[in-house]
């Protein structure tokens, strides 16, 4: 059945306090666990107990964890991921607050990942009997979850071949040089039916360009941005719309330097999407669909 | 209050008490490189050449180490001075004046003239 969505996202931040007030008041996460030095955090319409670990001390990508649909998943997955040559070794429940037992995998990228497939359930803010649309009590941006995040390699066709033949994950949209001798420059991959559940661009191994959260449609993209006024959040990129996945978007920075994005819209995949292709030659429209122009701060700012 | 001055355009500005030099620099209508504004990005490091700063917030070892502040590189976006100070932006940037704002007129003019 394999790969159901990025689960959690365990990113590190300078200053913990801080943090909270981007993740939960501005963005509108629940703190749901915290001890010292780490914060669990969900959004208002996931069920699992968290979505967001935020890990005081630097900035970037600790791991990442993608919730898989049986355990049988994980067994393929780590001998899949041993023949292909990557790092593998299991993680063990409490390993991770409230997660069970998993894969963990080093891509060729050099970022972790870690595969499992029980979570504790903690339930959406809405419940689910004759729920309401949103809740109430929702705060800030009011985000309902975490979707994608985009890192950086030195050789991403390396990293999609394991994403694809290790994880059955999929390219919805590629991003190549010249048509006639491509190197691939970028890929966005996906293992349910959203346009990418992760995607890979070239750039320094290990890095972490943005993790993206939903919202349902421009208005809500304009508001949020209303609100990073309002808290004197730095925004890097919109509010525009992206060529690749159609997406609406704002692009900002967490306090310690890390980039969230906000976006809205995309497309249906599936297992049978064609696949998308963009050229280098209009990778700025595929980027930047309304100004048609390259942000120097956008490509080259990672953590 | 204390002053910060850039080079190489040697614009000398104001700075208010705990205020940082990327702030100083902004309030005043001037631009260099900056991006994340929060200490993660690296972009708006500058060459320290004369006084002191110190840094009340909290930034990453892997953006700014300490063999590089030694050596006098210094993190703007949060680098609060402690008296006056000289920075030299890094090789190839200017301060872009965008400020007073003037329809019809070249946005970013050379701050030497």
């Amino acid at each position: 059945m394999g790969v159901m969505r990025l689960g959690y996202m365990h990113v590190r931040v300078t200053d913990l306090e801080e943090a909270k007030q981007h993740y939960s008041n501005t963005l509108g996460m629940k703190i749901v666990a915290e001890d010292g030095a780490r914060a669990h955090l969900k959004c208002w319409d996931e069920w699992d107990h968290h979505s967001l670990v935020l890990e005081e001390g630097g900035v970037g990508l600790v791991k990442a964890g993608y919730k898989c649909a049986t355990a049988e998943d994980l067994d393929i997955f780590e001998h899949r991921a041993f023949a292909f040559g990557a790092t593998v070794s299991r993680m063990s429940k409490g390993d991770n607050l409230a997660v069970g037992d998993g894969v963990r995998v080093v891509l060729p990228s050099d970022h972790v990942i870690e595969l499992y497939h029980d979570i504790e359930y903690g339930g959406t803010e809405t419940g689910t009997l004759n729920p309401d649309p949103w809740p109430r009590a929702r705060r800030g941006v009011g985000v309902p979850w975490i979707d994608h995040f985009l890192v950086t390699a030195d050789d991403p066709a390396t990293t999609e071949r394991f994403m694809t033949e290790v994880l059955d994950f999929r390219a919805s949209e590629r991003a190549i040089t010249d048509p006639a001798d491509p190197e691939l420059i970028g890929t966005w991959l996906y293992c349910g039916d959203s346009p990418h559940d992760f995607a890979v661009v070239k750039g320094p191994n290990g890095k972490l360009h943005h993790f993206g959260f939903c919202l349902n449609d421009w208005n809500e993209l304009l508001r949020a941005g209303d609100l990073f006024a309002m808290d004197d959040v730095p925004v890097d990129v919109g509010p525009t719309r992206h060529g690749i996945t159609r997406g609406g978007t704002i692009y900002f920075f967490d306090p310690s330097g890390n980039r969230n994005e906000v976006f809205c819209g995309g497309y249906r995949t599936g297992p049978d999407f064609p696949g998308i292709t963009w050229t280098a030659d209009q990778l700025a429209k595929g980027i930047f669909y309304i100004s048609r122009e390259m942000s120097e701060r956008f490509l080259t700012v990672v953590t | 209050m204390h002053r910060v001055t850039v080079l190489p355009d040697g614009v000398c500005l104001p700075g208010h008490p705990g205020e940082t030099i990327l702030d100083t620099v902004v309030r005043a209508g001037f631009r260099y490189p900056y991006a994340c504004r929060r200490g993660g990005c690296a972009t708006c490091k500058v060459q320290l050449t004369a006084g002191r700063v110190v840094y009340p917030r909290r930034f990453a070892a892997t953006v700014l180490c300490r063999e590089e502040q030694a050596a006098g590189v210094c993190l703007s976006c949060r680098a609060v001075p402690d008296g006056d100070v000289v920075i030299l932006l890094q090789e190839g940037d200017r301060l872009c004046c965008v400020s007073p704002i003037r329809f019809g007129q070249p946005f970013f003019s050379d701050t030497r003239e």
